[in-house]
């Protein structure tokens, strides 16, 4: 593992709710500007395990460790970016941004600088003045982004953020994202249920699997960056979205044709 | 097209209004002055009233301790609610006293609060405070407890402390349903104004109401009636106008 410049290790990590263990034992570590991928079917509990990352939930057993002190909660240098958007209806677009450079301590002078930069980098210009509910879901999501780049954390960690955007927005996301990444690249945790997304995002990819769930494999995408359409179309990203495929699916199949017989 | 929509609707309201004024005066006319007084005679008295300054003052007295009631719960009921939703075990301990308080009507109370604190100011305003707080506090604990938890989540991962969560999330997403409790406020506390005239020491509009009662003096008691009605349409009108400025992010208005 990359132990010596990992920004984040995850060690010995469990949870469990009640009676119910989501995931046990998971053990991992993220390299500076690496993007980690992690995917699993529903229900185990990648999500849960991306909160514990951020420190919203506290880990039952084990520990996670970032840029070198155990996570206890929230912290400076990490942001999130959610799948239900999060925004605040009540505030503009420019003030949903301002949000988390206001709770950090930036002056308005600050903000008024750094704002209409992270509104511009995700294509929002114009927007400033718009309530969320006057744009659309995948413009949401961009205010999102932008709320969570404008403190410029050493760590994203993203929450399937494209899960709740229709198809062909999530499509334009994804490559809006790579393009902000070449131009910002973070550390990135990048929860999503999509094959496809997790293989063109990450540059490994963990599969987790099983109840409580375990890390079942970690695939490394040897897809060179900038990534693009044009990658989408390569046979070696095929190869990949099928191995992952693969492991992800062997178990689901054989559940269903249990059924079946 | 919207414009004559438009046009239509207030030609129809003035039709109402005039239809309105005309059966008033007809009734008036046609029946005993002790019963009834038309709306000419009414607006006379209204104004004779109000060149006596008898009107202006009795109004100012009246409206001094509806606003003070008012105030008073609003800034008691829109904190208090705040907090009862934020201490889940404050609110399951006082839930049921506000409940049966919320559907006591005020007016039996007001036989226990004179013999408590007697005649005076304190006593009436405190009627209009009881009136007026339980809409407060009651929409403003269901406004704060309906908070999507998701946005709370928002705040901590953004390391808010409990400060700035209610700034910056509880405060502004239960303000619109605070308004809407105010709204009601406005409403019952104009009740409680009157019942505190009438029931406690006699003084303002209820008293100018009891005064022209007794004395068969019907127009200078419908004069007063009618200052109220327009004072209470112009708070219910405000208070509609605030309710909307504060949901406007609601994407509608009402």
């Amino acid at each position: 593992m990359l132990t010596s410049d990992a920004r984040i290790e995850v060690s010995g990590a469990g949870r469990r709710f009640g009676a119910l263990e989501v995931f046990r034992d998971v053990n991992l570590a993220v390299g500076e500007r690496e993007v980690l991928a992690i995917i699993g079917p529903s229900g185990c509990g990648k999500t849960t395990l991306l909160r514990c990352m951020h420190g919203l939930i506290p880990l039952s057993g084990g520990e996670i460790v970032i840029e070198g002190s155990r996570v206890a909660g929230p912290r400076e240098g990490v942001a999130m970016v959610f799948q239900h958007f999060g925004l605040f209806p009540w505030k503009t677009v420019f003030h949903n941004v301002a949000y988390g450079l206001k709770l950090a301590g930036a002056t308005q002078a600050e903000i008024r600088d750094k704002v209409p930069r992270f509104i511009s980098l995700v294509g929002l210009a114009g927007f400033e003045n718009y309530y969320p509910y006057q744009i659309s879901g995948g413009m949401q999501q961009r205010c999102g982004l932008a709320r969570a780049l404008s403190v410029e954390p050493r760590v994203l960690l993203m929450d399937e953020p494209f899960g709740a955007v229709d198809a062909q927005t999530r499509e334009i996301l994804q490559f809006e994202l790579l393009r902000i990444w070449e131009m910002r690249p973070t550390t990135m945790v990048f929860v999503t249920h999509s094959i496809e997304e997790a293989v063109l995002m990450g540059d490994r990819i963990v599969v987790l699997k099983g109840r409580p769930a375990t890390v079942h494999e970690i695939v490394t995408v040897d897809l060179p960056r900038p990534r693009t359409r044009a990658t989408l179309a390569t046979p070696r990203f095929a190869g990949l979205r099928e191995h992952v495929w693969n492991t992800l699916m062997a178990d689901a199949r054989r559940a269903e044709l249990e059924i079946v017989r | 097209m919207a414009r004559r929509t438009r046009w239509l609707r207030h030609a129809t309201v003035a039709t109402s209004l005039a239809l309105g004024a005309v059966v008033w005066e007809v009734a008036g006319h046609l029946t005993t002055g002790a019963f009834w007084a038309p709306l000419s005679a009414t607006l006379g008295s209204a104004a004779e009233l109000a060149r006596g300054g008898v009107l202006l003052q009795q109004g100012a007295s009246s409206l001094r301790l509806y606003v003070t009631g008012l105030l008073l719960a609003i800034a008691v009921g829109a904190p208090l609610g705040l907090l009862l939703a934020r201490l889940p075990r404050l609110r399951v301990a006082f839930e049921d006293y506000i409940m049966m308080l919320y559907a006591t009507p005020m007016v039996a109370l007001i036989p226990f609060i004179l013999s408590l604190l007697g005649f005076g100011f304190t006593p009436k305003a405190l009627v209009v405070f009881l009136f007026a707080v339980f809409p407060v506090l009651y929409n403003t604990v269901e406004g704060a407890r309906s908070i999507r938890p998701e946005l709370v989540e928002v705040a901590r991962a953004f390391r808010s402390n409990e400060w700035e969560l209610w700034r910056d999330v509880m405060i502004p997403y239960t303000l619109p349903f605070t308004m809407t409790g105010i709204r009601q406020a406005i409403a019952r506390g104009l009740v409680g104004m009157v019942a505190a005239e009438f029931f406690l020491s006699p003084s303002g509009l209820g008293q100018m109401i009891m005064m022209g009662s007794q004395n068969f003096d019907t127009a200078g008691m419908l004069a007063a009636i009618l200052v109220i009605v327009l004072i209470g349409v112009a708070l219910m009108d405000f208070g509609r106008y605030l309710e909307n400025r504060f949901a406007a992010w609601r994407g509608y208005t009402r």
